[in-house]
């Protein structure tokens, strides 16, 4: 595959041959090819003055407002921002400017910039992560706007004004309380720190110049005069070029970091800010005890074999941390796509009085407390401040401004097959004839890369594959899809279609120079990446995926992109350097971590507009940022076979669901090295509730398709994909809940039960929805499991229906066939239970419903349905509707809001497909009679073997899942 | 097969579907059931059916009624509300099957019912294709069963041929072990002349014996010190290749997935478990050769020795350089990984000083032993003569006997090999056949080795055993370990033909082979005439439900 390079570009070794040297064993990551803080120049220079601040006692924020420039109009409070310590700078004089946007859904945004700059810094991520320009509140939202002496401003927003930001001057530092109880603090440890912009000639400059006030020197002399603390030499480190083993980065604007402090008063937990391989409640990476010594860094990267428990970067990054305690719940989204890096730090208690002492007389507040600090290496200072009151406020807030989960193509939250590699097509119909065979559902076939010819994307190696089409028209005639892999390097090959269109167009990322072409090594060779910031790049991109220029695609196709971190092998980091040069003159610096999602964005595009299907996308990405909820899927990327990374699947999709993107998975099996039967087993039980699930093997890992360890692990496995397949209605009615108001899909316990305090720091089990709970089984040789159930309701096995009551923690069986899964008491949830071959041959097929009553004898549930696969949906074409069982009546209505225009004449097809059974759990005594109208339905009741209740299943009551009904039993 | 389309599909379909199918008329009572088992099928005299499971009895109305009531599905055989029933398509024409109840009405016009009796809901339009598919198969099985004819009568012929080879073999064997007695005489008589005249020859130098060793050996002193450095000098260098590449492997960035450092860091590990356990051990010996035996060997001993040892060595640093060099051509140069260039930096001082086609270093050409020197006397030189003759006189004894040794161990080995239960397989013993795809040829010697050929070989593993009872799987195992993977195996699936021939190769799963292969071999052996009896072709048997088949993927 690879061929040799000119030998003579080789780099000259100084590196001694150490002959003999035995190292123990080969760590999975390779660490050290990944920077740490203090390989990082801006997170060394920012941590450093954290540390400046620690020590001195009387540290106060050198920046102040002006307060008499402070204006509010029209939503948007403006003002001048000075740091003390260089206002004599004459470069600087123009100070930074403040400004704060109240917004019309209760959302604050704070920014900072730098006014007049000698190059302007960039800005540019609102234009793509922010959906549209958003409404400010008016005057008539905010009440009490107030000024005091001390120059403290205060404004009251929010329902019943239970909001309120204060803003103080000196130091400047921005809080934000709800019902007077400080929630949300900006700069209020005074880790503000702002890196202007200058020429390397200008000197050492900014407000790094402590030094430089204690001389009250001409500038020049400073630095022979003064002998700087370690900390103050820290503050100057590698602010121009900066090495990383053999790599440099040019700098050529250099340093331009800025970073603050987020305190979340009152609030111990606080979640978010994915990818990590980490636990769901975010570790302390500071002060004493703390778990880590490195801070949380977002960088998109690729990083093989990841190791787990470790706030390493990895392939996405979100900027967005809820906090949470009983009382209180918030979040912030720092907005920006360059290198970040985050500090956590915890108090037990909240001994700082100074924060405290303006609500005097008020009973102490109890809190501990979280204090985070956000480096960025470059942009603007950009943050929004969420007050919720409740979280799912918040994840409404938050995704009105960076969008929400778009409704998937039906068949993608089924099961999807994946290998590196089916090597041909007679592998894929083997494959796809063994899941008939075996009686295993599945909706799509994918293809790594060796389908290509030569890593060439948007090909075929003809040998292997010589007729795509007919291959794909064999898998959708049984209702299956297929996925093909693209990637966004581009082999460097004239004879390349692609290649070449890209040269013409000159849509590649440029070197530093900004004028030749970058080119790195991935896959194919020497390759180019495209620069999807460029608007043509992204058009002619999309085009890409049109038919005719896709040759051998068919509607059935769609696609994954892959390595768009994007993964350079040659590159500082396996990724591409920050010096080079986007469209526009941007330097990668300020967007790398959007590049992957932009991608993916000109891909969704791309099969949106393929020959007018009318079509919904499918992507999946590896790669992602705020706002990726609106292209499609990710998934965790390249884990491994083991029971560890089995386990850190929960707490990263959680946490990556509750950051916005509610669409993804882990890899089912892990992708490098061969799972035991028993792993692979246990993957599937638990995967079946990712929102994306599918399952995925290394080239070099033996075959694992689902039947491949015999019995009982293939009737296992089998009974785990066919629940999933059950459960679809459930599924797609979250996915359309998502789509709506940004609610993730799997929910952590803390977002269903926001009051008890057991479940805040809970990972090892989480909710579907609201009703179902899931406690995957992460250990080998497991027949028993701890479940905590949480509130005062029951809990009904999905399998058994035995019952457990809350609150508490109790053993459960977790036999070898199934984990525990189990119905919270109050809701109804929709199934379809004729299992088929694929998703695509049940759309027809009638509902189930099962009712769990709870001690009230009520519950409700939501059923969202419509064609699965068009945008017809968006003008109305679909059903929601709402089941509610109170006072021993199931009664069936319409959600849609009657302004919607009626379903067509399909969708109400689909409206008169019938539900066929009515499963009645946690009923004190059997049911006597079911009647609809005048009607009297069958019924037939069990004593369910465990827990006492009766379970009764209404047969055939000859209702509609489109048509309101009013169904009583007694 | 007809397929939905999205427009048709709006066109087509049944707007009431789940009244139409739960209110089934009476002509489609028991849709799905097959003919013999429409006896079960009758409720009883209160109208009760009782499932065929017996788990539940139930109104005979439930039957069929679209709501699945036995935990077995019997109560819906003509519905998918089940799924997990058998539904009976009769697919006149063609063979009756019967397939997954799941798959009634799902949309698919399933193969398997050709009739399309399976899509009765008005989703799909099945088009009764019987007759087309019928007729296919018809000829199908004409031309399989032509083949099993033709494949019968080959098979036969092996047969024969094997059993006529073993009864060979016994009668070889026979005239072999025969023989044997003679020949022993015969080696044993030459021997006792043989050392007659060595002893006299001995005899006759005796006296001199120690003037001569001390010559030979101060002759040859200068000899072993040169070749004993160059051991060393041998060794220090395959050490010194040896740990680049360990610390190539434990130090390379995986994260490149180069091509050329993986195969290197594989052509080591292979290197590594060809050294077996000897590797262990090895060190120590190496430590030892200034060897305290040194004077209880003839000098020539120690000599050849030494320029043996240095022979295996020398293969050795070849083997490592190989694997160097050819990464030091093929690796990406951009990858700046540093294990690599420290390898390639060893490799590019290494190569002034190693002339790879000759396995040596630059400067050293074999040292030459010279020749003992020796006494001309007349009575020397007769006794000379003399022990010549003896010497070829017992050379040809011992080679007779080692042909008839070796003729046995042949025999003995064939007949030991399992040829399967009639000796089919003689016919094929040691045979090989190739098969060419787009990068490799695969070959196997059946009962020997299986082997990748491009520009070099990689061996897939030796005979190993049959699998299964049926004499028709072969597994070749323990061929040269995969990187990342297991030790490399193929296995040899065979079927009826009336050639030997393989006909696909796929690896499904890394290093694992599966090798098609069509040998009349495994054709059934059919009565004679069988073509002149009924047909089976036209037989409307039905097709039994698909079973599993074994998992090969």
């Amino acid at each position: 595959m690879a061929h040799a390079k000119s030998r003579s570009k080789k780099t000259i070794l100084r590196s001694v041959l150490a002959l003999g040297l035995v190292l123990g064993c080969v760590n999975a990551v390779k660490r050290e090819d990944f920077k740490t803080c203090s390989q990082s120049g801006f997170c060394t220079r920012n941590r450093a003055y954290a540390d400046m601040a620690k020590e001195d006692p009387k540290w106060a924020s050198p920046f102040q407002l002006n307060p008499s420039s402070l204006r509010l109009k029209e939503g948007i409070l403006t003002g001048d921002l000075f740091n003390t310590q260089e206002s004599q700078q004459p470069a600087s004089s123009a100070g930074l400017g403040f400004e704060l946007h109240l917004l019309d859904n209760d959302v604050v945004r704070v920014r900072v910039n730098e006014r007049d700059p000698i190059h302007p810094r960039y800005d540019g991520v609102q234009d793509t992560v922010l959906i549209k320009p958003y409404g400010f509140a008016t005057e008539a939202n905010i009440e009490r706007l107030q000024k005091d002496d001390n120059g403290i401003l205060t404004i009251q927003y929010g329902p019943n004004n239970r909001n309120t930001v204060r803003i103080s001057s000196a130091p400047f530092k921005v809080e934000f309380l709800v019902n007077g109880v400080p929630t949300v603090l900006l700069n209020n440890d005074g880790l503000l720190r702002f890196e202007r912009l200058r020429n390397k000639d200008d000197g050492v400059l900014g407000e790094n110049k402590l030094v430089d006030q204690a001389s009250e020197e001409g500038e020049g002399e400073i630095e022979t005069q003064v002998e700087k603390s370690p900390l103050e030499l820290k503050l100057e480190e590698n602010s121009w070029e900066e090495r990383f083993k053999e790599f440099t980065d040019s700098k050529p604007r250099g340093p331009e970091s800025f970073g603050m402090d987020i305190t979340f008063s009152g609030i111990n937990h606080v979640y978010g800010i994915p990818e990590h391989a980490t636990s769901l409640s975010l570790k302390a990476t500071r002060g004493t005890g703390a778990p880590y010594s490195e801070p949380y860094r977002l960088y998109n990267l690729d990083v093989f074999e990841y190791e787990i428990d470790n706030p390493m970067a990895l392939y996405g990054s979100i900027p967005f941390m809820l906090g949470h305690s009983k009382n209180n719940t918030a979040a912030v989204f720092w907005m920006n796509a360059a290198e970040t890096w985050i500090d956590v730090e915890k108090s037990a208690t909240d001994n700082n009085s100074g924060l405290l002492s303006w609500i005097k007389g008020k009973k102490p507040v109890q809190a501990a407390s979280t204090k985070t600090h956000w480096i960025s290496e470059s942009g603007v200072l950009d943050v929004f401040v969420f007050l919720g009151p409740t979280q799912r406020d918040i994840f409404r807030q938050y995704s009105s401004l960076v969008g929400t989960t778009v409704m998937p193509q039906a068949f993608s939250i089924a099961y999807h097959q994946c290998r590196w590699n089916y090597n041909t097509q007679q592998d894929v119909a083997e494959v796809d004839a063994g899941f008939d065979e075996h009686d295993i559902p599945y909706d799509v076939l994918w293809l790594d890369i060796e389908h290509t010819n030569g890593k060439r994307y948007f090909t075929w190696d003809e040998a292997k594959f010589p007729n795509p089409a007919d291959m794909q028209q064999g898998l959708a005639n049984k209702g299956r899809k297929m996925v093909t892999i693209i990637d966004p390097h581009i082999k460097m090959d004239s004879g390349y279609h692609v290649s070449q269109q890209g040269a013409d167009l000159d849509v590649y990322i440029k070197n530093k120079d900004g004028t030749s072409n970058f080119d790195g090594w991935c896959w194919p060779g020497s390759s180019q990446w495209i620069d999807f910031y460029n608007p043509k790049a992204r058009d002619w991109w999309a085009s890409l995926f049109k038919y005719e220029t896709y040759v051998g695609s068919t509607k059935s196709l769609f696609t994954w992109n892959d390595m768009n971190e994007p993964s350079v092998f040659t590159g500082p980091e396996i990724t591409i350097p920050k010096d080079v040069i986007h469209y526009g003159n941007v330097e990668h610096r300020n967007v790398h971590n959007l590049y992957g999602t932009m991608f993916h964005s000109a891909t969704a595009q791309g099969l949106t507009e393929r020959n007018e299907t009318n079509q919904r996308p499918f992507v999946l990405s590896r790669a992602f940022f705020a706002g990726t909820q609106r292209y499609g899927a990710i998934w965790t990327g390249d884990n491994v076979a083991s029971w560890e990374h089995l386990e850190i699947a929960s707490p990263m999709l959680l946490t990556i669901g509750l950051s916005g993107v509610a669409f993804s998975g882990a890899d089912v099996g892990g992708f490098f090295g061969n799972p035991e039967p028993e792993l692979l087993t246990r993957w599937y039980q638990a995967g079946i509730y990712y929102p994306f699930f599918r399952a995925h093997a290394h080239l070099d890992s033996k075959r694992r398709e689902p039947w491949l360890f015999g019995e009982p692990y293939t009737s296992q496995i089998r009974e785990a994909i066919r629940t999933r397949y059950a459960y679809l209605p459930l599924w797609y009615t979250l996915f359309h809940e998502a789509s709506i108001d940004g609610m993730p899909i799997i929910r952590p316990m803390f977002t269903v039960f926001p009051e008890d305090e057991a479940v805040f720091g809970m990972d090892d089990q989480y909710m579907v929805g609201d009703a179902l709970l899931v406690k995957p089984v992460v250990k080998p040789g497991v027949t028993q499991s701890t479940v905590y159930f949480a509130g005062t309701e029951k809990w009904f096995d999905i399998k058994s229906f035995s019952v457990q009551q809350g609150p508490g923690a109790k053993e459960v069986d977790s036999p070898a066939d199934r984990i525990p899964v189990y119905q919270r008491a109050g809701t109804i949830v929709p199934k379809r239970e004729r299992i088929r071959r694929s998703s695509k041959a049940m759309e027809n097929d009638p509902f189930t419903l099962v009712i769990a009553l709870d001690s009230k004898g009520e519950a409700s549930g939501k059923l969202y349905l419509d064609d699965g696969e068009t945008f017809n949906y968006q003008h109305g074409d679909y059903i929601l509707r709402e089941f509610k069982v109170s006072t021993g009546t199931l009664s069936s209505r319409s959600l849609k809001p009657t302004t919607e225009p009626e379903a067509s004449d399909f969708m109400q097809h689909k409206a008169g497909l019938r539900i066929e059974r009515i499963v009645v759990l946690g009923l004190a005594a059997p049911l006597k009679q079911v009647r609809v109208a005048d009607r009297e339905i069958e019924v037939g009741c069990a004593q369910a073997a465990q827990g006492g209740h009766y379970v009764c299943t209404v047969k055939e009551p000859r209702v509609n899942i489109g048509k309101d009904f009013d169904l009583s039993f007694v | 097969m007809k397929t939905r389309s999205a427009i048709p599909l709006v066109a087509t379909l049944t707007w009431c579907l789940s009244v139409a199918t739960a209110e089934a008329d009476s002509s489609n009572k028991l849709r799905g059931v097959a003919p013999s088992d429409l006896q079960r099928y009758i409720p009883n005299e209160k109208g009760h059916w009782t499932c065929l499971d017996s788990s539940k009895t139930i109104s005979f109305s439930a039957v069929n009624d679209d709501y699945c009531d036995c935990l077995d599905g019997s109560d819906e055989p003509g519905t998918s509300a089940c799924g997990n029933g058998l539904f009976y398509c009769a697919n006149e024409g063609h063979i009756p099957t019967r397939i997954k109840t799941s798959r009634v009405n799902d949309g698919v016009c399933d193969p398997d019912c050709c009739d399309g009796s399976d899509e009765y809901s008005g989703l799909v339009e099945c088009p009764n294709v019987c007759e087309e598919v019928g007729a296919v198969a018809k000829q199908e099985r004409a031309r399989l069963q032509l083949i099993q004819q033709e494949g019968s009568k080959l098979r036969k012929d092996y047969i024969d041929f094997g059993k006529a080879a073993k009864a060979k073999m016994v009668l070889d064997l026979a005239q072999f072990h025969a023989q044997t007695e003679d020949l022993e005489r015969a080696v044993e008589e030459a021997k006792k002349i043989l050392d007659a005249a060595t002893l006299a020859q001995e005899k006759y130098h005796e006296g001199s014996k120690g003037d001569r060793e001390a010559s030979r050996r101060e002759q040859l002193a200068p000899l072993i010190q040169e070749q004993a450095s160059r051991l060393a000098r041998a060794k220090n260098v395959r050490n010194k290749l040896r740990a680049t590449l360990q610390n190539l492997k434990e130090n390379y960035n995986k994260n490149y997935h180069d091509t050329a450092v993986k195969n290197t860091i594989t052509g080591f590990d292979d290197y590594i478990t060809g050294l077996g356990e000897d590797h262990e051990s090895e060190a120590s010996t190496d430590e030892e050769q200034v060897d305290p035996t040194e004077y209880s060997i003839t000098p020539d001993e120690r000599i050849n020795n030494l320029m043996d040892q240095t022979y295996v060595i020398q293969r050795e640093i070849g083997t490592l350089y190989d694997l160097l060099d050819n990464m030091s051509r093929e690796y990406n140069t951009e990858n700046n990984d540093e294990a690599v260039q420290v390898s390639v930096k060893v490799v590019e001082e290494f190569s002034t000083t190693w002339v790879t086609d000759r396995q040596e270093f630059g400067d050293e050409a074999a040292l030459e032993v010279p020749a003992e020197l020796t006494d001309e006397s007349p009575e020397a030189e007769k006794l000379k003569d003399d022990a010549d003759v003896a010497q070829s006189a017992f050379d040809e004894a011992s080679d007779r006997r080692t042909q008839v040794q070796d003729g046995i161990r042949d025999i003995e080995n064939k007949m030991k090999a399992d040829l399967g239960k009639d000796e089919a397989f003689a016919k094929l013993f040691d045979e090989c056949f190739d098969f060419k795809d787009i990068e490799y040829t695969y070959s196997v010697c059946l009962f020997g080795d299986a082997n990748q050929r491009s520009h070099s070989t990689t061996f897939l593993g030796k005979f190993s055993h049959w699998e299964g009872a049926n004499y028709d799987v072969q597994v070749y195992s323990g061929g040269t370990k995969c990187w990342n993977g297991p030790d490399r195996s193929v296995k040899l699936v065979m079927t009826c033909g009336t050639q030997n021939e393989i006909i696909s190769v796929a690896e499904p799963a890394k290093c694992e082979y599966v090798f098609r292969f069509q040998t009349p071999a495994v054709c059934p052996v059919l009565p004679e005439h069988e073509n002149e009896a009924s047909t089976p072709v036209d037989t409307e048997e039905e097709a039994p439900p698909k079973h599993t088949r074994h998992d090969e993927l």
